[in-house]
């Protein structure tokens, strides 16, 4: 009985240990995607509301990924990018509470993924990044919202050396100073775009497409530290 | 036995929080993208181009295929690039691939020949 009950408690923590998961079923918290079944994803610019400019690019260039290997068909970024600008439809600010109906139009895309950076701050002698993202996906067709999570996220880009002693730190110290150069950001928002989309239903092209509805949703607003790596 | 039994388990609990093979691999496409929307020059175009040819020729991925967008997004720079018949090729290998892409891509066809 105690050994029984032992081993229950080992399964659970390494249950746990998995994800910090909400108690709502995807096909609850994101009902819209399941009634919808939509294929494809329109990536909108991302939205800069912090103080570090660069942090933009940063973002647009790692959404596609997740997103398309969760089984979704991705607008081609670049080609889209080209026409949201000739159109001057480049701030996606502009459409966030607008109807998305030419989007369909134009692009065939049933969503778009409208990404909000609220804050990006960089401590350089820690090589640790703060952010806050919100990301908001919406349907063309009813305009509604049908996914959304804001994550505050801490993304720690030290190297350890493990060489002991104060030459040990010395050589830690450098080492985070030039693993915090301007590339490596690009892992710091590819890390925020793989934690948050791993709840999001699994698209046409998934194994797991229209099977996956019980398995429980991400929360809301969540709070994570990531490094490199995370997958 | 039982021991083992349970062990098996545990194990099977934890592989299953591992990340699977994913759908499609990507070579350096964050990164070489990055470097494509920040600088636009040569460089930064030529590494785009070889990670595009890396990730049509070598695809790694569950489905075997070419991941969405990436003919017609590389189609659109070798447009840039002057190589028109070779783009177009590419944007047609999109709608191929991805029936789904049509509305838009056949626009951007309608648009280069104007």
């Amino acid at each position: 009985m105690k050994k029984l009950l032992f081993f229950t408690t080992i399964v659970l923590v390494v249950f746990s240990s998995c994800t910090t998961t909400s108690k709502i079923p995807k096909s609850t918290a994101y009902k819209g995607i399941y009634d919808e079944k939509p294929l494809s994803i329109l990536l909108m610019p991302p939205i800069n509301r912090s103080t570090n400019v660069e942090a933009k690019e940063y973002f647009h260039s790692t959404l596609n990924i997740p997103l398309a290997n969760a089984g979704y068909y991705v607008i081609p970024p670049f080609l889209s990018m080209e026409i949201l600008k000739r159109e001057s439809a480049y701030d996606a600010e502009l459409f966030l509470n607008s109807p998305l109906t030419k989007f369909r139009e134009v692009f065939g895309a049933d969503l778009a993924v409208f990404t909000i950076i609220h804050k990006w701050d960089k401590s350089g002698i820690a090589a640790k990044v703060y952010v806050k993202v919100e990301y908001v996906i919406k349907s063309t067709k009813t305009n509604e919202i049908v996914y959304t999570r804001t994550g505050d996220i801490k993304y720690d880009a030290s190297v350890s050396t493990n060489a002991g002693g104060l030459a040990g730190l010395v050589a830690d110290v450098a080492l985070s100073a030039i693993n915090t150069a301007a590339t490596k950001y690009v892992d710091v928002a590819r890390a925020c775009n793989a934690y948050t989309f791993k709840d999001i239903p699994a698209g046409k092209y998934s194994s797991t497409y229209g099977t996956d509805g019980a398995e429980m949703s991400g929360k809301k607003e969540y709070e994570a530290t990531l490094n490199k790596d995370y997958r | 036995m039982r021991k083992g039994l349970i062990l098996f388990a545990l194990l099977a609990i934890l592989a299953s929080c591992t990340t699977q093979k994913p759908l499609y691999t990507w070579g350096n496409y964050e990164i070489t993208s990055y470097n494509y929307l920040k600088n636009t020059d040569e460089k930064s175009i030529q590494e785009l181009i070889e990670n595009y040819q890396q990730v049509i020729e070598n695809q790694k991925g569950t489905r075997g295929i070419v991941p969405p967008g990436v003919c017609a997004d590389y189609g659109f720079i070798l447009l840039q690039e002057g190589k028109k018949e070779e783009g177009k090729e590419m944007l047609m290998k999109e709608i191929a691939l991805y029936p789904e892409s049509k509305i838009f891509i056949e626009r951007i066809l309608k648009m280069i020949e104007e």
